[in-house]
């Protein structure tokens, strides 16, 4: 099966032990930002709540015996826990993701699509302390096809989306004629000629004939006209079968 | 085979194994026939791989390619229990993850000693480059410590300010640490800045204290923890040496893939050293500063070290890699 050498989607295909591709939908730097943002304000709101907590040991140890000292050794117990763990411990367990990242809708995974262990968590989020450092370093997320940043390949992460795709796909009314296709079209052609009919119905008639135009040598015909013709062959292709 | 008699003859393998799923998914670990999921997730494969290649659109492969997804995550969460896996990384993985990269070792060590003894000596001849590079702040710090009228034991009576000392070791040694394995990530720059600076730090400490305080309450406080914290820093230093080499030459594979290499490498190093260091953390907050002959603190400094040197030279030696 030919494929085209750059695809322009964000889909990560692995292929598992039982011979099956899966496409796992990677997620992009500009969402991971704002659910960094999220994980922030977490982090200090649990550093207030932990800070709360200290003053009150502090209160009842009624500074005496050095008791009092308790509390703040708690406090700095505390504030390595979260500074350093917070992520690694939620991204390792079994929702794969930290509250900012789940309000997103994402998920840290393998590059296989499993769970990742306690030691990649570990890795991925100490080498971001780095990198926001040097500012430039996170921006490599946006020249990685995958949007791996440093941490995600030393870890070998992916922040992937957890559920599928949510846009709707609704059935267009099925065409009336079927239009044969005198050319020999690749797979992938076929595919994205399906798929143009499967999710036209979304969008303005304008923007479908801009599309659609530029399947005008394949079609012979441009503007409305055109478009009934593409989708007659999207018929014809799939009644080939 | 069209694509609604597709949908129609497979929908109720699916909706099942969905609902499998989403049980499992929740917590619980009791599903009726659970033995049925792994094959309805090579029928699920199947179908995923039917549905892609007859191209029965997107909206089914997606729904597919979701239940593949999840139930490969779930087939695939084996977890060990937590007791033996601590044992086996122990037992074999660390110590040979030290022994295989001998030469990090050596070269993460010279790092850090090579500056420590130049500070240290540096103190006997010319004391100012100590003064500049601790700051008048620390010096009365140690001077505070090690001088010649107080003692440590004298300001650490009591549990509450040993428990604090303690907290303030974990978060500052490990989070250090941590800081060390990552700055690996500069080309290794921040891994080698750290080790240095860290070398020139304590060994002026050492040397500022010969010079102004009385040295026999350095030696005797340090040396049960030494071993541990020193050791635990040296070996976080070869896990960001580690990712730094895997920046510089990606080699055949890739940068990426170099980096992953790297990063899985140096991780039994970085979860090594670094809980080297939090049982550092311990022994100073609670034995070092205990009232004490300095002739037993010596002696149990000394066998840790001896411990240690067993430990990585011995240790799961002959034992398969886990």
């Amino acid at each position: 099966m030919p494929r085209p050498l750059q695809r322009i989607d964000t889909l990560q295909t692995t292929e598992l032990a039982e011979g099956v591709e899966i496409h796992l939908r990677t997620a992009g730097p500009f969402l991971r930002m704002v659910a960094w943002t999220l994980d922030l304000a977490v982090t200090i709101g649990l550093l207030i709540v932990f800070g709360i907590l200290s003053l009150l040991i502090a209160l009842f140890s009624g500074f005496e015996n050095g008791f009092e000292r308790v509390s703040s050794g708690f406090m700095m117990l505390a504030f390595f826990t979260v500074f350093w763990f917070y992520p690694v411990i939620f991204e390792a367990g079994k929702k794969g993701s930290t509250w900012g990242k789940r309000a997103l809708g994402l998920r840290v995974v393998n590059e296989s699509g499993t769970r990742i262990t306690m030691g990649q968590a570990m890795v991925r989020n100490f080498i971001r302390g780095m990198e926001l450092i040097l500012p430039i370093l996170p921006l490599v997320a946006f020249f990685h096809p995958r949007f791996q940043r440093l941490g995600d390949l030393a870890a070998g992460t992916l922040v992937v989306y957890a559920r599928p795709r949510v846009d709707p796909v609704e059935a267009s009314p099925p065409s009336l004629q079927s239009v044969p296709v005198q050319v020999a079209l690749t797979r992938e052609e076929q595919a994205a000629i399906l798929s143009f009919r499967d999710r036209n119905t979304r969008w303005s008639e304008a923007r479908k004939v801009e599309l659609i135009n530029h399947l005008a040598p394949l079609s012979g015909k441009e503007g409305p006209e055109g478009l009934a013709r593409v989708l007659g062959m999207a018929r014809w292709l799939e009644e080939r079968k | 085979m069209n694509r609604q008699e597709f949908e129609k003859r497979n929908a109720r393998a699916w909706t099942d194994l969905d609902l499998k799923l989403n049980v499992l998914e929740s917590g619980n670990k009791k599903v009726a026939d659970a033995e049925k999921i792994p094959s309805l997730y090579r029928k699920v494969t199947r179908d995923l791989s039917l549905a892609q290649y007859r191209m029965f659109g997107e909206k089914l492969c997606d729904r597919l390619n979701h239940l593949a997804i999840r139930s490969h995550r779930v087939l695939s969460a084996q977890r060990g229990a937590f007791g033996e896996s601590v044992i086996r990384f122990t037992l074999t993985t660390f110590p040979q993850a030290i022994r295989r990269e001998r030469k990090l070792f050596l070269i993460s060590s010279l790092l850090f000693w090579v500056p420590f003894f130049l500070m240290w000596f540096s103190a006997r001849y010319e004391i100012t480059w100590v003064q500049a590079l601790l700051g008048s702040e620390q010096l009365a710090n140690i001077e505070g410590m090690y001088g010649e009228e107080e003692t440590i034991e004298h300001l650490r009576q009591q549990f509450g300010s040993n428990f604090e000392m303690f907290a303030h070791y974990i978060n500052n040694n490990v989070g250090i640490d941590f800081r060390l394995f990552a700055g690996g990530i500069f080309f290794g720059l921040g891994t080698i800045f750290f080790l240095v600076y860290n070398g020139l730090a304590i060994g002026g400490v050492v040397g500022y204290v010969e010079y102004a305080g009385d040295p026999q309450k350095l030696w005797s406080f340090v040396a049960g923890h030494s071993s541990f914290e020193l050791l635990g820093m040296i070996v976080v230093g070869m896990a960001g040496l580690k990712l730094g080499i895997g920046m510089l030459s990606p080699g055949q594979s890739g940068w990426g893939a170099s980096l992953t290499k790297a990063g899985k490498e140096g991780l039994p190093l970085l979860i090594g050293g670094s809980c080297m260091t939090a049982l550092a953390a311990v022994v100073e907050g609670f034995w070092s500063a205990q009232p004490m002959p300095s002739e037993i603190k010596y002696a149990v400094g000394i066998t840790f070290w001896v411990l240690h040197v067993l430990y990585f030279t011995f240790v799961g030696r002959g034992r398969s890699e886990a």
